[in-house]
């Protein structure tokens, strides 16, 4: 295909804004999509994606649209909506020249915007400013056209208006992409460069490897190099998505579509990577490639210790469909052998927890997710991914923790609420600026582990859910940090354990200590529930002992049922941890790891 | 022989080896069904007394060959209220089963009762047809306990009939109490057992009250309407009832059971030790050399059954060994004899006899007063590892 006539591009919004409701019309109005096929959400293939209503693999889907009497080759280019997923956006990214800027005609412009505008710009991409929901009674498309072209420095009859929902100005915006985004310009003579912006797996056909070809051409019987590792596979099928994947003799340079090496483990084929041919190796990789570093940790255990072999064998199988998970064996003495994981982020986490609970029929405990943390000792730095195998105080001369840069946009009356929350969650103050009059960005510089569990919900809250929030890695930086353990009769229970800033620890282990004095149940002796800090109690709390449990009476030799309900409770027992002479029910550590309840001053 | 010396020599183990049984009789009819109740008996079913009558009979001639070799040493007529029945009925009763079964001619009989289902003249004619046991339902002296409990009889019908027991010459009578009603305090429990014990009963059992889902107060319960007992405060009243009645001279032989010496229940105590019985009538359990097996609980199927010339048999289990050897714990544990040491693995019992749960007593291990309130919990301790319970997981 003449490249003159592609053009790549992809939509950035805040979540909500209307982008998969978009994309659903792009392929109406070309007819991509036979009607009886449509369903809402098309792009979202995943059946956990549809569940949870957002985007986790970028997708790609090729549109034909005549204009002034010419067929055009339109490839929208979706991108994650999740900060977990950030790296994969640039990716998509830097697989487009350009980039719907879509906005919410009621809610303005939000973090989310800021943040991908930001990446969209840097990327060097050009800049589509659209208002959509323009048929919102709350809509306001004249004072959110402004913003836009206040922010992407255009005038504000540039800015286009559409609705999604009823299609009214699609038809203009698809002719716009044509007139304002460039077309590819890379070299179809040189050797081939193929950037890998996605990847999945098909239990098939193997990896499928998502790809914009920059220079170059790609058949299907060729023999291709993952110039990262340089891996080399045999391509067996490429193809673009029409918007089934559909074969194709070749990809030139400007196309986007697919590459199938029938290689089994998606390792192989990693976001960011280039692709060349073995036969006429390209002498430089595209920019950009990272490897997938996890942001989170969490340490997974099957709640039957039989199942551990089943787990270790799912998540194998799993690692091939999900580049960036990675897991390492360990043991814990209340929870028996489990694997350490790394996550992109928690919702990262969630999605291959209740895959591997689902997709392989396993109940899992997980412990409370935690950031990973830098033990400085002289010269040395020692990575710790669970909180327990911290050193004890005294034994470093420092701890770092990952920082993150966090955008919030919020209406203006709300800038106090806000900042004083993120002060209270140790956050530095960087940038403070007026989107208009009414609404203002701010910039803060903040723990990560600050902000993973509930900061977005309080955010939500102290705003009355107007503000919205998006961040960026930063970096590592010192903080004032301890580990706190919970023991039980003295003993600690290493799953409990967290890594807390001295400031906050009191609180935190006073909390987890009453939320465990609620979950133990009473023993035949009194158990002592401590939290520590080194050799140091901060709190304490104790389970009484329990004083009856027996069956009063036996009827008329009715010795039957007595009997079952012994075994009952046997079989209750089975199911429950030993600590020392404790016996903790599985509930227990559940619930007190449970994420979502993490008690005030939780830091991962 | 007297039954304590009986005790001495029915060990666990060695149970009915020498041909001893227990013979359990139940009657199902009850004037009104207390809330808390979950035994199989019926309100409003009395027309069908004489059949049922006839069908104890039926039934005793079929099982009475399988028991040709058994010598029963105790009779209990249970419920429901066997006193329901006319005293001349449950006379006849008696003397029919005694033609099909071999007693011990010292064999202990009992017939439960509730007060008001009592006079004098019955109570002769209980006595004089053999009955040497009574045991009155009373469970409570506290007016305000009994309405809680749905109970019928005032308090002050309690203590008459006790009396008229006592007049018409039961030597043997046993008197139920039940503690942690909702509403009940632990002085009013108090009061309850001194009262109790004022009357100088032979034999205490103090029960705490146990929630059945299957009951009206079970559902009373799950409804929120009613709270559930409070099991620290039942606590504080067994010890309440251990206290009180240890002082008086009772001896404390097994979880819920109190004896003046000499007056332990042989019939239960064969329940605890593994002595064969057999039981007659809806629902009634039946024991004997491994095998359990219970009679359909509906009175009519019980004696549709019968009518069709079959033993009304319901269910059965056949035990494992690793069954048996759980319930020779849990039985054995409830009594205060205990169970041999021997019995469990070295050292498997010494924190527990260090918390104060259990104490060796010469070659064997018992359960403390504290200890039998957590029997099941001791149970599952001991018997890891060595029969049918596990020990807990890693």
């Amino acid at each position: 295909m003449d490249q003159r006539l592609i053009r790549n591009f992809c939509i950035v919004a805040h979540i909500d804004h209307g982008k998969s409701t978009l994309a659903d019309r792009f392929l109406d109005v070309t007819h991509a999509v036979a009607e009886r096929q449509m369903r809402e959400q098309y792009l979202d293939r995943m059946d956990l994606e549809r569940e949870r209503g957002i985007t986790i693999k970028a997708q790609a889907v090729r549109l034909a649209y005549p204009h002034d009497g010419v067929e055009y080759e339109l490839n929208l280019i979706d991108t994650p909506g999740h900060v977990d997923f950030t790296y994969e956006v640039s990716r998509s990214l830097a697989a487009c020249e350009g980039a719907i800027l879509l906005v919410d005609a009621a809610q303005g412009i939000e973090a989310q915007t800021l943040a991908n505008f930001h990446l969209a710009r840097d990327a060097g991409l050009s800049i589509v400013p659209v208002v959509n929901k323009i048929d919102l009674p709350a809509a306001n498309p004249d004072g959110v056209a402004e913003e836009l072209a206040e922010l992407v420095g255009a005038e504000p009859q540039d800015v286009l208006r559409v609705s999604a929902k009823s299609g009214a100005g699609v038809t203009e915006l698809l002719r716009a992409l044509i007139d304002r985004v460039p077309s590819p310009s890379g070299d179809p003579a040189a050797p081939l460069r193929a950037l890998v912006f996605d990847s999945s797996y098909d239990p098939y056909r193997g990896v499928v490897a998502y790809l914009r070809v920059v220079d170059g051409e790609i058949t299907g019987r060729s023999r291709v190099v993952f110039m990262s590792n340089r891996s080399t596979s045999e391509s067996e099928e490429v193809g673009v998505f029409a918007p089934d994947a559909s074969p194709r003799p070749a990809l030139t340079a400007g196309d986007v579509g697919y590459l199938i090496t029938g290689v089994k483990d998606l390792r192989q084929a990693k976001v960011g990577d280039t692709v060349t041919l073995a036969s006429r190796p390209a002498g430089k990789a595209l920019p950009g490639y990272r490897e997938p570093k996890p942001m989170v940790w969490s340490g997974l255990y099957p709640a039957e210790g039989g199942d551990y072999a089943v787990l270790r064998d799912a998540l194998d199988k799993l690692k091939l469909s999900d580049a960036a998970l990675v897991y390492e064996p360990e043991s814990s003495l209340a929870l028996g052998f489990g694997f350490r994981c790394g996550f992109l982020g928690l919702l990262h986490m969630d999605i291959v927890k209740e895959r591997l609970e689902r997709e392989f029929n396993l109940e899992l405990i997980a412990t409370a997710p935690n950031v990973e943390f830098r033990v400085i000792r002289q010269t040395e730095v020692i990575s710790v991914h669970n909180p327990s195998e911290m050193p004890q105080p005294g034994t470093y001369d420092y701890v770092e923790e990952p920082f993150v840069l966090a955008t919030v946009v919020t209406p203006s009356s709300f800038l106090g609420p806000v900042m004083e929350l993120c002060q209270q969650r140790r956050g530095s103050l960087q940038d403070l600026r007026y989107l208009s009059p009414e609404r203002a960005e701010v910039h803060y510089l903040l723990p990560l582990a600050e902000i993973i569990f509930d900061f977005f919900d309080l955010l939500k809250s102290r705003t009355r859910g107007y503000a919205s929030l998006d961040y960026e890695h930063w970096g590592y930086e010192r903080s004032d940090l301890v580990r706190v353990d919970l023991l039980l009769q003295g003993e600690a229970v290493d799953a409990f354990s967290s890594v807390v800033h001295r400031d906050k620890a009191p609180t935190y282990g006073r909390a987890m200590a009453e939320r465990l004095r609620e979950l133990i149940p009473r023993q035949l002796f009194e158990v002592a529930i401590q939290a520590t800090i080194g050799s140091r109690v901060i709190a304490r709390e104790t389970v009484r002992a329990k004083r009856k449990d027996v069956l009063a009476k036996c009827y008329g030799g009715d010795i039957t049922r007595k009997r079952k309900l012994l075994e009952k409770q046997k079989e209750g027992k089975r199911r429950m941890r030993r600590v020392g002479r404790v016996d903790v029910p599985q509930e227990a550590f559940i619930a007190a790891l449970r994420v979502d309840q993490q008690p005030a001053g939780r830091q991962p | 022989m007297t039954p304590r010396a009986r005790d001495e020599h029915v060990q666990p183990g060695s149970a009915g080896i020498d041909g001893s049984a227990g013979l359990y009789v139940h009657i199902p009819f009850c004037l009104t069904r207390c809330g808390y109740c979950d035994f199989n008996t019926y309100a409003g079913l009395e027309h069908l007394a004489g059949a049922y009558l006839e069908g104890l009979t039926l039934e005793s001639d079929l099982a009475a060959p399988e028991w040709r070799d058994h010598t029963f040493v105790s009779v209990f007529f249970g419920g429901g209220t066997p006193t329901m029945l006319p005293s001349e009925r449950l006379g006849d009763l008696l003397g029919s089963l005694r033609r099909r079964f071999s007693f011990d001619p010292a064999a202990e009989i009992t017939v439960e009762a509730n007060p008001d289902t009592v006079d004098g003249r019955a109570l002769a004619g209980l006595l004089a047809s053999g009955v040497g046991r009574l045991s009155l339902g009373v469970q409570s002296f506290d007016p305000a306990v009994l309405v809680s409990l749905e109970r019928v009889h005032s308090p002050q019908s309690a203590r008459t009939a006790f009396a008229a027991a006592r007049s018409a010459g039961f030597q043997n009578v046993n008197l139920d109490l039940i503690y942690g009603a909702n509403g009940e305090t632990l002085e009013s429990w108090r009061r309850t057992v001194e009262e109790a014990v004022a009357l100088e009963p032979d034999h205490l059992s103090c029960y705490a009250l146990t929630v059945e889902p299957s009951t009206r107060l079970g559902r009373k319960v799950a409804a929120g309407m009613v709270p559930p007992p409070d099991p620290d405060l039942q606590a504080d009243m067994y010890h309440v009832a251990c206290d009180l009645l240890g002082a008086a001279g009772y001896e404390h032989y097994e979880i819920s059971n109190w004896a003046t010496p000499g007056r332990r229940c042989l019939h239960n105590m064969g329940y605890w030790q593994g002595r064969p019985y057999l039981g007659l009538g809806a629902g009634a359990h039946s024991h004997r050399d491994g095998r359990r097996w219970w009679n359909v609980r509906p009175p009519r199927q019980y004696l549709d059954l019968l009518d069709g010339g079959e033993l009304p048999i319901g269910g059965e289990e056949r035990l494992s060994d690793a069954e048996r050897a759980t319930e020779r714990l849990l039985l054995g544990l409830r009594v205060a004899d205990g169970i041999p040491a021997q019995w469990l693995p070295d050292g498997r019992a010494t924190p527990f006899v260090e918390d104060g749960l259990a104490e060796r007593r010469g070659d064997r291990l018992a359960l403390t007063d504290r200890g039998m309130l957590v029997a099941n919990e001791l149970v599952l301790a001991f018997a890891a590892g060595i029969g049918g319970v596990e020990p807990p997981g890693p």
